[in-house]
């Protein structure tokens, strides 16, 4: 039987929570391949939302609100998809490092990433050097992003990235960092990946970084 | 002559309100019905004892606060507090109340506009004698601040120098922030250095403290340590946060205003608690989140709503306000930021709010640009003649001299003409001349002329340098050296 996925692309880009987490679920009892939910259904929806966005024609809460089904759709999904399914969008560890307890920015970026189909885990606000570290060893991230608000708490986003090296695990993951008085420069200073100059950029950016690994 | 008017009203400024009694109390309503019902979050367990103490309700890190602990606070909140300029200028004096405005700079961005270069650069600590020198010569300019945080001492102490290098390039008196409750005493030992003395500066203040709750209704540590310091120790401070409207705050104003509020007042409650009758100024940078880039507007017209909108109720509640005007989003000075911060300084003039703050800030508040402080140093001064008004009585009404040059002539041989014109507000900046007069001095855009005004001033403005007394320049090396040894002791604690 095939099925016009789009109607879930339709449900997503409307932001309706709820209805495209029921419709996720009646499709998967049918006999609809759960890639083909995720490329022909979810992932289309979301790149009209981000064209959308850029082109001015859709405003952050209701890209926020996108996001928010889709990472729904992804709870219920993720379980059924085969590997490979997923692309480079896999597990993010995601956090405001020791001493700093803003976290608008970065609960921004982490739904950001959820829209695109990331397993984002937030760890929050005010989290020591060593939380980051460990948070990569259990659950091996293909990215971890850092956020800092203050002048005073930014180079702790260089001290975890050394205690990620010193534990010998900085190259399996990816450091993007953000937050309003980090620079581009400041991310090269201390030897992170990539830099986000807003949580809006950070899922395109992060997704030429994977696709240039890839080639 | 004898004034034989009865009953008569005079009205010489302009009258600019947006609320009504009972909006402003409907407003203050919604404060007294969120910390009351909603609270606040405060990390800090010394201040938490002390609400517990006055009747509020605790329940781990929230405080629920009561109205009549509200009330009580506000009670004892001073009409008028007094800043004084170190060297005893009185020109310069601050007389904190309603309906006066000073105008100033912002803190800590991370970014400067080099004034060689004109490019983007990190804040550094040359900048800030640099930005309180200049400032020290702009007329409309009531206080300073950096426009930066400085990048290139000890990571921990941009606060502490950034204070003893301004405090000596300028008699005006100066707002700051700190870090912590450490670099808050350091600023305030420097004070007391340059005040003469402990007893000296208790009776003449000579700075102001900056500082800043996080959006939405959390005190965070060190916000409210510093604010229990400056309560015990006298020192007039701010406590304010930036309310982002639609991601911080509600999107809708009213609703922004009501948790605005809310924020400050913590810092109100705990100032007043400690120490009755210390000076707290709230209010700070009200504006919306853009929801097409997800940047805080520094130049949205809704900055200017919000701000006037909010001295209202701030000056309803008795405090004095802290408002915002002179900013904008564009990166550079230039016709956007010209536009914004004209519309963003008069509505700032006309709302009589107490200190305005942000003048000279670009790109969203995350660089500092002097040269859009010069600019907004003249902008100042144009809404100052609005602001100004019109004197009616019969000199100025001048029905005589109408009668003596009649009809046809004209008033340039005038002793009134004489008397008065100098009274018109004459501008540094503005263009008035005629084409041929622009053209040979070289097609000068407001651009060039902001250029060449300031760095005129950084050149040859020399400030109040030289008048630093020895014993107090001696002092203030001697706290920057022991601020030094406090950071390195407290790097390895950080660590561990």
């Amino acid at each position: 039987m095939s099925m016009d996925l789009s109607k879930i692309s339709e449900k997503l880009i409307s932001g309706d929570v709820e209805g495209l987490k029921q419709m996720t679920e009646e499709t998967l009892q049918t006999d609809v391949n759960p890639g083909d939910i995720l490329n022909q259904g979810l992932l289309p929806g979301m790149d009209t939302v981000g064209q959308r966005w850029k082109d001015g024609d859709m405003f952050m809460p209701e890209v926020l609100r996108c996001a928010k089904a889709m990472s729904g759709a992804m709870d219920i999904l993720r379980p059924q998809l085969a590997e490979g399914d997923l692309g480079n969008a896999g597990t993010m560890i995601i956090g405001t490092v020791a001493g700093d307890l803003h976290d608008i920015g970065k609960d921004l970026a982490a739904m950001m990433f959820e829209g695109a189909g990331y397993q984002v885990i937030n760890i929050g606000i005010d989290q020591p050097n060593e939380n980051f570290v460990k948070a990569v060893k259990e659950h091996k991230p293909s990215l971890l992003g850092m956020s800092a608000l203050l002048t005073t708490t930014m180079p702790r986003m260089g001290e975890v990235i050394n205690s990620l090296k010193e534990s010998g695990i900085r190259d399996q993951v990816a450091v993007i960092i953000g937050g309003a008085p980090v620079t581009e420069e400041f991310a090269e200073e201390i030897g992170a990946d990539l830099y986000a100059p807003n949580a809006g950029s950070a899922v395109d950016i992060a997704k030429e970084h994977f696709e240039k690994k890839s080639t | 002559m004898i004034n034989n008017r009865t009953n008569y009203t005079i009205q010489e400024s302009p009258h600019f309100e947006i609320f009504s009694e009972d909006q402003k109390e409907q407003i203050f309503n919604g404060m007294m019905r969120t910390l009351q019902y909603t609270g606040a979050n405060v990390h800090h367990e010394g201040a938490r004892e002390v609400f517990k103490k006055a009747g509020c309700k605790i329940d781990g890190i929230r405080v629920y606060f009561p109205p009549e602990v509200i009330l009580k606070a506000l009670s004892t909140v001073p009409p008028v507090t007094e800043v004084f300029p170190w060297d005893g200028d009185e020109s310069k004096k601050i007389v904190v109340e309603k309906k006066r405005s000073y105008f100033g700079p912002g803190p800590t961005p991370p970014n400067f506009i080099d004034t060689e270069t004109l490019e983007r650069r990190p804040y550094l600590r040359k900048d800030a004698s640099l930005v309180a020198r200049v400032c020290d010569a702009l007329p409309n300019m009531g206080y300073v601040q950096s426009l930066g945080s400085i990048s290139d001492v000890t990571n921990g102490l941009a606060d502490v120098y950034e204070f003893a290098d301004m405090v000596r390039n300028t008699t005006t008196p100066i707002m700051s922030w700190s870090f912590t409750r450490e670099g808050c005493r350091d600023i305030h030992r420097m004070g007391i250095a340059m005040a003469g003395g402990e007893e000296a500066f208790r009776a003449r203040p000579n700075y102001i403290f900056y500082g800043e709750p996080i959006s939405p209704l959390v005190s965070d540590f060190h916000a409210i340590d510093k604010c229990i310091y400056c309560a015990e120790n006298r020192i007039p401070q701010v406590y304010s946060p930036c309310a982002i409207g639609g991601g911080t705050v509600p999107a809708t104003h009213a609703g922004q205003l009501v948790v605005a509020l809310s924020e400050s007042m913590v810092g109100v409650i705990a100032a007043q608690l400690i120490n009755p009758g210390t000076c707290v100024i709230i209010g700070g940078v009200q504006s919306i989140l853009d929801m097409r880039f997800s940047i805080y507007s520094y130049g949205a017209p809704e900055l200017s709503l919000l701000s006037a909108a909010l001295t209202e109720v701030v000056h309803y509640c008795g405090l004095p306000m802290y408002s915002t005007s002179g900013c904008t989003d564009t990166k550079k000075m230039d016709v956007q930021s010209a536009m914004e911060a004209s519309l963003s300084i008069n509505a700032a003039m006309m709302s009589g709010a107490n200190f305005v703050h942000d003048n000279g800030y670009t790109e969203s508040g995350l660089t500092g640009d002097i040269f859009q402080t010069v600019m907004d140093d003249e902008i100042i001064s144009m809404a100052r003649v609005v602001e100004r008004g019109v004197e009616v009585n019969e000199e100025t009404m001048a029905v005589e001299q109408i009668n003596n040059v009649g009809p046809g002539g004209h008033y340039l041989y005038e002793d009134h003409t004489m008397k008065w014109f100098r009274s018109h507000w004459m501008p540094s900046l503005m263009d008035r001349n005629s084409y041929e007069s622009w053209e040979e001095q070289g097609r000068k855009t407001m651009k060039d002329r902001v250029l060449e005004k300031t760095r005129d001033l950084i050149n040859n403005y020399e400030g109040p340098r030289d008048k630093v007394p020895g014993k107090a320049d001696e002092e203030i090396k001697r706290i920057l050296q022991e601020a030094e040894e406090r950071i390195k002791k407290e790097e390895p604690k950080k660590q561990a």
